[in-house]
């Protein structure tokens, strides 16, 4: 893009300043025109994510593979590893469980449906978004697919014996009395009555921690939400669509305690989910969460998020994933991460770093719209194999064995 | 007419409303009903109280209902609530004066499990007091009061219907006067965990263990002080011990379990935003509430005896749906 002077400034990011200047603070976000059918989140170098460049490095002598021998009465392979696990109160295949895609359009609709069935069929605990009742409603919305009811029945539609529902509040969303309308509802009783039931407190996000949720609506569907939520005009006064600005909440440790408390003392016959970004007191917050009585804390690494985001947060705002499970350290009580997560190297090293189990977002999204009706199916079978041989490499035959002794980190 | 099945105390839920409203025992139950409610009025009365009537919708109404789930109205386009409670409203009479009642309709659509507690209603009544400038303390001694010279009033003047229901009157009369007793929360907690109840130290004392209780009673009884994180954020932290709640709530001897919760409020308005944020809430939706409560609002005590709750009581009825004309229980479709 060329100014009339024809200045140039070639070691500066003259693109980026001429863009600002040119469509003022729609810049700061990536292009609205993208929302719909693209997921965001951070963009990684190469060699630049610190869990992507650790290396998992079996031993040579292996006293578990000993035991499982004796066990076995005959030499262990990759088959024999156990990957079934307790993901924050709920059974699970193997330590995986579908993250929330908030309410961000791409996620709604058939994706968002396709994705509850396959994770229903698979077993696996699904989080269901933030802001989905307020933005697209609960039981009755424009798209009857896009209600948070629809997702919650097509899961439990397909579910067997194990996971579970996991339905995310945030500070908007109390508006909604979200938690209290599944509570009570005929339609999640099933997975009330068989344990199956739980409640995410939304306490931030991976992608714009310390902001709350951030969606792009059409001007219609921002009338709707506009006394719940800052609606912003920022893609021009007269555009199609504007931004709407959920607030991230306010937290103290005494007001975090309480609100757990609170859910333990509202919905006793629900599990308690804490969701938190990668922020720099996370260790404390989590001590906070699990004193206070949650049975599973999530912790969204910088680099994780489906949803909007401003590119200066994407890129420069929150810890990594690796920093995040560094500084929590390994714990008694169950630590759920999620971010880039696809396949098994990088689940297991997060495993190894301390973390129970890990969320699949965008990986799950691109699953779906691949293959409705068996792409996470399948990608969730590539991440099991995966998982099966990493583990029995490093000589260990369940996945809470894993450790810190597994990864090598280059420079350590 | 007499209504050949609805002669005996019968925990089945009415399937019509003739059936239930036929019975002798629902108009026996009833006429008691008549009877609580006169009596109140007149120990009103006499202590000069205003009774203001209460409102059925607003913006918002009290969150601090474990697990229920509030009723949307459309109110002009605008989202107003069913009153799950008058709590924010009680604040707000004594602008007007000083002590204030309500004889209120409530509505909650409880979690469904509680359609067999024998003690949940999705819409029900309370006699809701708040007395400016009281003391957790002095609005016990009100309740205390109150119960007391109601049931002394039904007692004396219903006898018949006390009999038909084949209710024995010696478990009323017996504590009429003695002072009740009180328990702290972690007293309560204690002694649950001594009977093998697993209570949680931080929440709301659980209705298997509220019964547990109340069958160990031989008397109404406080519990006071619950801890911060089983109520909502109008009740008052104490200064002194924070992290508890000057609260209480009033348990009805022989089994039928909690009667009245009350409480000091809070009344400031940086405490009220702190304790919304702690109970969940967001401070944007009650916009009203915080104006006028940063305009200033006087310090209060109140409570919030359940009528149907109560009228089981004294009634001695399995179910508190019998207490009730018109009853709907949590998730049964009903008249």
């Amino acid at each position: 893009m060329s100014a009339a002077s024809g200045l140039r400034a070639r070691h500066f990011p003259e693109a980026a300043v001429r863009a600002r200047a040119r469509t003022g603070c729609a810049a700061v976000f990536p292009p609205d025109d993208g929302y719909g059918n693209t997921v965001f989140g951070a963009a990684t170098a190469a060699g630049a994510d610190l869990i992507d460049s650790a290396r998992l490095v079996p031993p040579v002598f292996t006293p578990r593979r000993l035991e499982r021998l004796v066990d076995l009465a005959r030499e262990p392979t990759h088959h024999d590893v156990v990957l079934d696990t307790v993901l924050g109160g709920f059974s699970s295949p193997l330590p995986v469980y579908l993250s929330a895609f908030g309410s961000t359009r791409v996620a709604t609709g058939d994706l968002g449906l396709a994705a509850s069935r396959q994770a229903g069929r698979l077993g696996i605990p699904m989080c269901v978004g933030e802001n989905i009742v307020p933005v697209n409603g609960y039981r009755a919305a424009a798209v009857p697919s896009m209600s948070l009811l629809g997702r919650i029945q097509a899961y439990a539609a397909e579910v067997g014996d194990g996971g579970g529902v996991v339905v995310q509040q945030s500070t908007e969303d109390a508006d909604a009395e979200v938690w209290n309308l599944v509570y009570s509802d005929p339609g999640a009783r099933s997975l009330l009555d068989s344990g199956r039931l739980a409640f995410e407190l939304k306490v931030g996000q991976g992608a714009k921690p310390g902001l709350g949720g951030m969606t792009v609506l059409d001007r219609a569907a921002a009338a709707r939400v506009a006394d719940q939520y800052t609606v912003d005009p920022l893609f021009g006064a007269d555009g199609p669509r504007v931004l709407r600005c959920g607030s991230p909440g306010t937290f103290t440790a005494e007001i975090l305690r309480h609100q757990v408390r609170l859910m333990r003392n509202n919905f006793p016959r629900a599990r308690r989910w804490v969701k938190l970004p990668p922020a720099r007191d996370v260790r404390q917050a989590c001590a906070v969460a699990w004193e206070a009585g949650a049975d599973a804390v999530t912790v969204d690494g910088a680099e994780a998020g489906t949803g909007w985001a401003p590119t200066g947060f994407l890129d420069h705002v929150g810890l990594p994933l690796a920093e995040c499970l560094s500084r929590i350290g390994r714990q008694p009580s169950c630590l759920l991460a999620s971010g880039r997560m696809w396949e098994g190297t990088r689940v297991a090293k997060c495993l190894a770093l301390g973390a129970t189990g890990v969320g699949l977002g965008r990986a799950a999204l691109l699953a779906v719209d691949e293959d409705g009706d068996d792409g996470l199916v399948r990608l969730v079978d590539c991440l099991a194999l995966e998982l099966r041989m990493i583990i029995s490499a490093l000589g260990k035959y369940t996945v809470d064995a894993l450790d810190a002794e597994d990864v090598w980190f280059p420079g350590a | 007419m007499v209504n050949a099945y609805r002669t005996e105390l019968d925990t089945r839920p009415p399937t019509a409303p003739r059936e239930h409203l036929t019975s002798p025992v629902t108009r026996a139950v009833l006429r008691i009903q008549n009877g609580i409610l006169r009596a109140t009025r007149d120990f009103f009365a006499a202590r000069d109280f205003v009774e203001l009537l209460p409102p059925i919708i607003g913006p918002v109404t009290d969150p601090g209902t474990r697990g229920s789930k509030q009723v949307d109205v459309d109110f002009y386009g605008n989202r107003y609530k069913l009153m799950t409670s008058a709590i924010l409203y009680k604040q707000a009479s004594l602008l007007a004066f000083d002590r204030i009642f309500h004889v209120a309709p409530n509505v909650r659509l409880e979690p469904l499990e509680t359609a067999s507690t024998s003690r949940h209603l999705a819409e029900f009544h309370q006699i809701d007091v708040e007395i400016a400038g009281a003391s957790a303390q002095d609005v016990q001694d009100v309740l205390a009061g109150l119960i007391r010279h109601v049931v002394g009033h039904v007692v004396a003047e219903q006898s018949t219907e006390l009999e038909l229901l084949g209710r024995d009157t010696a478990a009323l009369t017996g504590f009429v006067d003695r002072p009740f007793g009180r328990m702290s929360h972690t007293n309560a907690v204690a002694a649950l965990r001594k009977l093998g109840h697993a209570q949680d130290p931080h929440a709301e004392i659980d209705w298997a263990a509220e019964q547990v209780l109340s069958h160990e009673a031989g008397a109404p009884f406080f519990i006071v002080d619950y801890p911060k994180g089983s109520r909502g954020f109008y009740d008052r932290e104490s200064r002194r011990e924070p992290g508890v709640l000057r609260n209480f709530d009033l348990i009805a001897p022989e089994g039928y379990g909690e009667l009245c919760s009350g409480s000091e409020r809070e009344f400031e308005y940086s405490r009220i935003v702190s304790r919304m944020r702690e109970t969940g809430e967001n401070p944007a939706k009650y916009g009203w509430y915080l104006r006028m409560v940063r305009e200033g609002i006087p310090a209060s005590a109140g409570f919030g005896l359940g009528l149907e709750r109560f009228t089981r009581y004294v009634a001695g009825l399995p179910a508190v749906w019998q207490a009730s004309a018109y009853p709907k229980l949590p998730g049964v479709v009903s008249p």
